[in-house]
């Protein structure tokens, strides 16, 4: 391409921008709008999944120790459970603090427990796994496994809960792309109408600029870089659009998002998500004037 | 210039256009496309500029095989031939200068030149004060004018227009018809369609006759009578 024709390109993106300006903000505000309900989405279920990892962090086997366990045994019991590739750590648990943690559950019942020996509660290990491993089958395993270990006397984990957790995150997983590719599509379509209405308003501007003998190159570029133009800022409106209400929420409904232990788990899109819709707006723009165009270039 | 071999045209599902037209246009000609509404005028010079396709024959424009050319081809040929249409044809959006420099432009002349290159034509046809004036606050008559500076910015070879005085009241027709005659002195090749028979008598030049398709005549531009 010559240095004319680069120059022309970018001078009729340019006049473009300033004489078509409505159907310019009308594309990119319909861009930010569709890539902010495809933007929420991957807001709330990266923060869904947030919130299974905390629950999924809570996750610990309880093992429950011989009587008779000597200290030197202990220890060994210790570093052997820690040796275990599964077994992120190992707490434990002597009897006289699992007598004080039992009486603070029973807060002001705690008065029932008047009259019973101190020692009543065994010594246990309290067993965190690592994440890939804080799942049903896993858990179960190393229940299982730990079982078989001698000075060790009982074994509960909560199988119920853990369950149930399971199935949470592999419906939300499931959800994420059943949604996610809903979603997907209905942005490419919303998107790609409101590209081919702008590129449709101006068909008498692509047939004159052929029949002055206009390279179909030539008529592209333009379009392909407004496009682009409306892509990223209209995703960049999405994104501000998005950041306003995650502000909102964490700044003034701390308490509605109780589920969440703490503010800070509440998260906002991570800089690959950011990229992601920036990508998306940027190629949704440029593919949809490319796609829309084919319907009005003649090709020969 | 031209050379139409056999040429048949027919549009879906089967409505003959053109059928079996043998024609040749010498370089420097002033030809005349005459008939009435539907003879197959437009559809004839739409097949010399390609924006439709023969269903038969071949076509010859400047040593090049119309039928054949592809994208690239067409448009390079488009940028060598001026092209006049009833309906002016110009964006809206554009000043009459920009709508001129705009197919300067599209063959790759810098945007200074082709500005200068408008900027004479347009006074040259005598629009002198109308260059930022866009399209929609021109009479039919400069707008045709306009159209007229386009086809010529880039020194075309050939002319085609297609009913260039259908929109003009008779004096800015009869005024465009003389910037055609101008365009000719300098040795351009011109091709006008036309249904109106009073220019082909005001003005004598050689006239094909075509009816329902079908070429009928063809008059020398001596005789100024289109004989059957």
């Amino acid at each position: 391409m010559k240095f004319a024709h680069l120059s022309f390109v970018f001078r009729r993106v340019f006049q473009s921008l300033r004489d078509l300006v409505w159907t310019h903000v009308l594309t990119s505000g319909t861009m930010a709008m569709t890539l902010f309900i495809f933007g929420g989405f991957l807001l709330i279920q990266e923060n869904l999944h947030g919130l299974l990892r905390g629950w999924g962090s809570q996750i610990q086997i309880f093992a429950y120790l011989e009587n008779s366990l000597a200290q030197a045994d202990l220890q060994s019991l210790l570093g052997q459970i820690r040796s275990y590739p599964e077994v992120e750590s190992v707490r434990f648990v002597a009897r006289e603090e699992a007598w004080e943690n039992f009486k603070k559950t029973l807060g002001a019942q705690s008065g029932v427990l008047e009259g019973l020996p101190p020692d009543v509660l065994p010594s246990s290990l309290e067993i965190a796994l690592k994440r890939d491993y804080r799942q049903r089958a896993a858990v179960a395993d190393m229940a299982q496994r730990l079982r078989g270990v001698k000075g060790i006397s009982e074994v509960e984990y909560p199988e119920e809960w853990i369950e149930k957790l399971s199935l949470l995150v592999l419906g939300v997983q499931w959800a994420k792309w059943i949604f996610g590719g809903f979603l997907f599509i209905a942005t490419l379509m919303i998107v790609g109408s409101t590209v081919k209405l702008a590129i449709l308003a101006r068909k008498d501007e692509i047939e004159i600029m052929q029949l002055v003998g206009a390279s179909a190159g030539l008529i592209r570029a333009p379009f392909v870089i407004e496009g682009m133009i409306q892509g990223i800022v209209g995703a960049c409106l999405s994104l501000f659009f998005l950041w306003l209400c995650y502000f909102f929420l964490t700044t003034h409904f701390p308490s509605a998002l109780g589920i969440f232990p703490s503010r800070e788990q509440l998260q906002f899109l991570d800089i690959g998500e950011i990229s992601l819709l920036i990508s998306l707006g940027w190629i949704l723009g440029a593919g949809g004037s490319l796609f829309s165009l084919r319907r009005f270039l003649k090709t020969w | 210039m031209i050379q139409l071999f056999r040429v048949s045209k027919i549009y879906p599902p089967n409505y003959p256009a053109l059928t079996d037209i043998h024609l040749h246009v010498e370089k420097g000609e002033f030809v005349f496309l005459s008939g009435p509404s539907g003879a197959g005028k437009t559809t004839l010079l739409k097949l010399l500029f390609r924006e439709e396709e023969v269903t038969e024959g071949q076509i010859i424009v400047n040593g090049r095989n119309v039928t054949r050319l592809d994208g690239g081809g067409v448009a390079g040929m488009r940028q060598e031939i001026g092209l006049v249409f009833q309906e002016f044809k110009l964006l809206p959006t554009m000043s009459a200068l920009e709508n001129v420099a705009l197919a300067a432009e599209v063959v790759g002349m810098s945007r200074r030149e082709s500005r200068r290159r408008a900027f004479h034509l347009l006074r040259e046809l005598g629009l002198k004060d109308k260059h930022d004036a866009r399209p929609l606050t021109l009479s039919g008559g400069e707008q045709q004018r306009v159209a007229i500076a386009r086809a010529l910015v880039n020194d075309p070879i050939l002319v085609l227009a297609d009913e260039p005085t259908g929109n003009l009241d008779g004096d800015m027709a009869e005024e465009t018809m003389k910037l055609f005659l101008k365009i000719h002195e300098k040795g351009t090749t011109i091709m006008i369609a036309t249904h109106d028979a009073g220019l082909l008598k005001r003005f004598q030049h050689r006239a094909v006759l075509l009816q329902r398709g079908r070429l009928m005549g063809d008059s020398k531009p001596a005789k100024g009578e289109v004989e059957p």
